[in-house]
């Protein structure tokens, strides 16, 4: 299946329409009409979340509604989410969810109530459902039924630092052949530092080496086959784990974001190929503010697709009151909520929030944010949401594809081996579909 | 008062004592009832990526015989179990020789001794990983001190089962020698006379008293701890979630992936059953074994 471009130029007309008419209805708009009512919001405690919810009580006043928030750590919402739906409960009206790795199970099993009649019936003036990213739209609309509205934009790039690249002699990579340059000239340069850290934890791979393979010019299905032993396949399974294996740190296999972080805020990491999310954590401290780099991640043979998701918020088919937790869903992705929020750190999904003069200053105050900037500029434009396989079962997709990577750095198993076990298991969930 | 008033009255009360006590008596039963039958249920039954269910039958547990995760799953959820259990009775009894001998040993220092236990495996979890981090724990940075070499320890696929129950084993070796040490207090004073008298050794003493009439103490002690070492989870689902590959992935964590990960709550079902299965096994073998060494 082809990888779902995100050029902000690819919008639905569907979108279009909606936005027409929900400007003639906005005069209509009424944030009290829902007054008394309780929402339950399943959160996943991360930093989207938790900006968010700093302005709970706004919303609470604005709508003389009471939020009632039920927050988690992402697998445990997970776990909650799952129970909660598979008993048709209630419980929960709205969710956070990441479109790019249970939207199609989740449209599928119909967990999903259809967004696209509340955004085109009941919107106030200023929400402009059209200025949302068109792409992380069309990423959460399945089946044409749009089944969650974007909180955030995010996707991994490219720290490293400018310090020891100086130091070494080196100019900032602009091709994955340079970033494998830099690390055995790091290696060899400074002996204290590890050059090169990504995520090598099974289930968090896919997150990482999706960019990789995308750009070096893979693709994770052809011909309805699972394709990782196709030349660029099994190049890309090569290039990623070479990289973990020979230049990054011991134990890189139970690496993801909390240690990838730790090891580069702590300055013992050149070269770290992480979420723009975590900008926040790594910059904590302030030791990593004046001597960090940031790109999108550096060019393959099929030039830059860097891998572009968003967790977005959707409204479950069991609630008994979809249109009042509509208001929750609509108030926390409006314009104005969203600016708040991308104060905090959180890329917004939304280009006018992006371009907003006083977004813009906050940007400006340190050199690193207007990378961080530019490098989500990129996602944005030149994105893809394809974060392992597209089908039904992505999430275990991801195990096979971690599974395949792990055995290459530890050595466990000859490439061919390796991407010929991934593409065997691959193939029977490809056929579930 | 008649012969009959007696009994009748006697039948009243226990009537009306089975009344008053019917409400908790169901509803522990149903709180312990419904679960296991939904469970043996949902494990006949086979759910799509989708989540639409229907009827398997058997399919599920003709599917254990074949599924090599299963298979792997209970080696690594018996090597576990051994090596745990084998180290916390080792170091418990130990533990509990020394607090029992060092009357003098001030509180705090017993309190110290006996705390790892009382924290939350989570937490004991973090703590662990960062102290074996490869690159930035202090359990390497003490390794190369000393001039040996670092290890990967949670990162190695050989390394990371022997880790694991390392670490189980500082957490609850405690747990066992406080219940040992509840047995060392119990046992009998004259014997240990008799045996001062017929000038046994300290280490004769040990290995033909003590440890005979500690016997039914360790068995208890193996049988809660068999327990929890079956249904191995939590440090292992907050340091290595199964990993690297799939070599700490314990019958418990793979069920738990398949169930709440990818959604096939039948076949989880059916793999918690058989785990359940093999639990009870464990207790009615430990059972048997602790009537055979009573005293």
């Amino acid at each position: 299946m082809k990888a779902r471009m995100l050029a902000t130029h690819v919008a639905l007309p569907v979108l279009a329409i909606v936005a027409a008419s929900a400007h003639a209805r906005a005069a209509d708009f009424d944030w009290m009409k829902f007054k008394g009512k309780t929402v339950t919001f399943l959160a996943n405690n991360n930093p989207v979340s938790q900006a968010l919810l700093t302005y709970k009580a706004d919303f609470e006043k604005l709508t003389g509604m009471t939020l009632k928030v039920d927050g988690y750590q992402e697998q445990q919402m997970r776990q909650r989410l799952v129970t909660v739906m598979n008993a048709t409960s209630d419980e929960v009206d709205v969710y956070m969810t990441l479109p790019s790795r249970e939207g199609e199970q989740f449209a599928a099993a119909g967990w999903y109530a259809d967004l696209t009649a509340m955004a085109k019936n009941d919107v106030a003036k200023d929400y402009e459902s059209a200025g949302l990213s068109q792409a992380l739209l069309k990423a959460a609309t399945f089946g044409g039924k749009l089944t969650s509205m974007p909180m955030n934009l995010e996707g991994p790039i490219f720290y490293y630092r400018t310090d020891i690249f100086k130091k070494c002699g080196l100019d900032a990579p602009k091709t994955i052949k340079d970033v494998e340059a830099a690390a055995e000239k790091i290696k060899a340069c400074d002996s204290s530092v590890t050059p090169f850290v990504s995520r090598g934890l099974k289930p968090a791979v896919a997150y990482t080496f999706s960019n990789m393979l995308h750009n070096i010019g893979g693709s994770y299905i052809a011909n309805g086959k699972s394709n990782l032993c196709s030349a660029k396949g099994k190049e890309a399974l090569d290039t990623y784990s070479r990289l973990l294996r020979d230049f990054g740190p011991p134990g890189v296999v139970n690496y993801s974001f909390q240690q990838i972080s730790a090891l580069y805020r702590g300055g013992r990491a050149a070269m770290a190929f992480e979420s723009s999310n975590e900008l926040r954590t790594v910059m904590e401290g302030g030791a990593r503010l004046k001597d960090t780099g940031l790109l999108p991640f550096p060019a393959g043979e099929a030039g830059q697709v860097p891998t572009t998701i968003g967790w977005g918020m959707a409204v479950s088919s069991h609630s008994k009151q979809p249109d009042a937790a509509w208001y929750f869903v609509q108030w926390a992705t409006s314009p104005e909520v969203q600016k708040k929020m991308a104060l905090q750190g959180i890329a917004p999904p939304r280009p006018s929030v992006a371009n907003d003069p006083e977004y813009r200053k906050w940007i400006d105050e340190e050199p690193v944010r207007k990378e961080w900037q530019a490098a989500l500029d990129v996602l944005a434009t030149k994105g893809s949401s394809e974060v392992g396989y597209p089908i039904v079962a992505n999430p275990q997709s991801r195990e096979f594809i971690g599974q395949a990577v792990q055995d290459l750095i530890l050595k466990q198993k000859p490439i061919d081996q390796a991407c010929a076990d991934a593409d065997k298991a691959l193939d029977a969930l490809i056929a579930l579909n | 008062m008649s012969d009959t008033a007696a009994p009748l009255t006697q039948d009243r009360q226990k009537l009306e004592m089975a009344a008053l006590s019917a409400p908790a008596v169901v509803f522990t039963v149903a709180m312990i009832a419904f679960p296991v039958a939904y469970t043996i249920w949902l494990g006949f039954q086979t759910f799509s990526q989708t989540g639409k269910q229907s009827f398997a039958g058997l399919a599920n547990y003709s599917k254990l015989i074949s599924d090599y995760e299963f298979w792997h799953g209970l080696w690594v959820t018996i090597a576990l179990f051994v090596l745990s259990l084998v180290l916390q009775l080792i170091f418990g009894v130990w533990l509990a020789l020394v607090l029992f001998h060092a009357k003098r040993l001030p509180g705090i220092v017993r309190s110290l001794f006996i705390s790892p236990f009382m924290m939350p495996p989570v937490v004991a979890g973090m703590m662990w990983l960062v102290i074996l981090d490869p690159s930035l724990g202090a359990a390497n940075y003490i390794l190369q001190s000393f001039g040996l070499p670092p290890s990967d320890w949670l990162a190695s696929p050989s390394w990371v089962i022997p880790t694991v129950a390392l670490i189980d084993s500082w957490q609850w070796t405690p747990y066992v020698a406080l219940i040992v040490l509840g047995g060392l207090q119990s046992l009998p004073p004259s014997v240990y006379e008799a045996a001062q008298i017929d000038g046994a050794s300290p280490f004769k003493t040990f290995q033909r008293i003590t440890l005979p009439l500690l016997l039914p103490t360790i068995v208890t002690a193996a049988i809660l701890r068999s327990v929890d070492l079956l249904r191995f989870f939590d440090i292992i689902y907050i340091t290595t979630q199964g990993g690297p590959g799939n070599a700490s992935n314990t019958l418990n964590i793979y069920g738990f992936r398949v169930g709440f990960e990818f959604f096939n709550i039948g076949y989880a079902s059916a793999l918690m059953l058989t785990l359940t299965a093999i639990v009870f096994g464990a207790v009615l073998a430990f059972n048997r074994l602790r009537g055979a060494v009573a005293w």
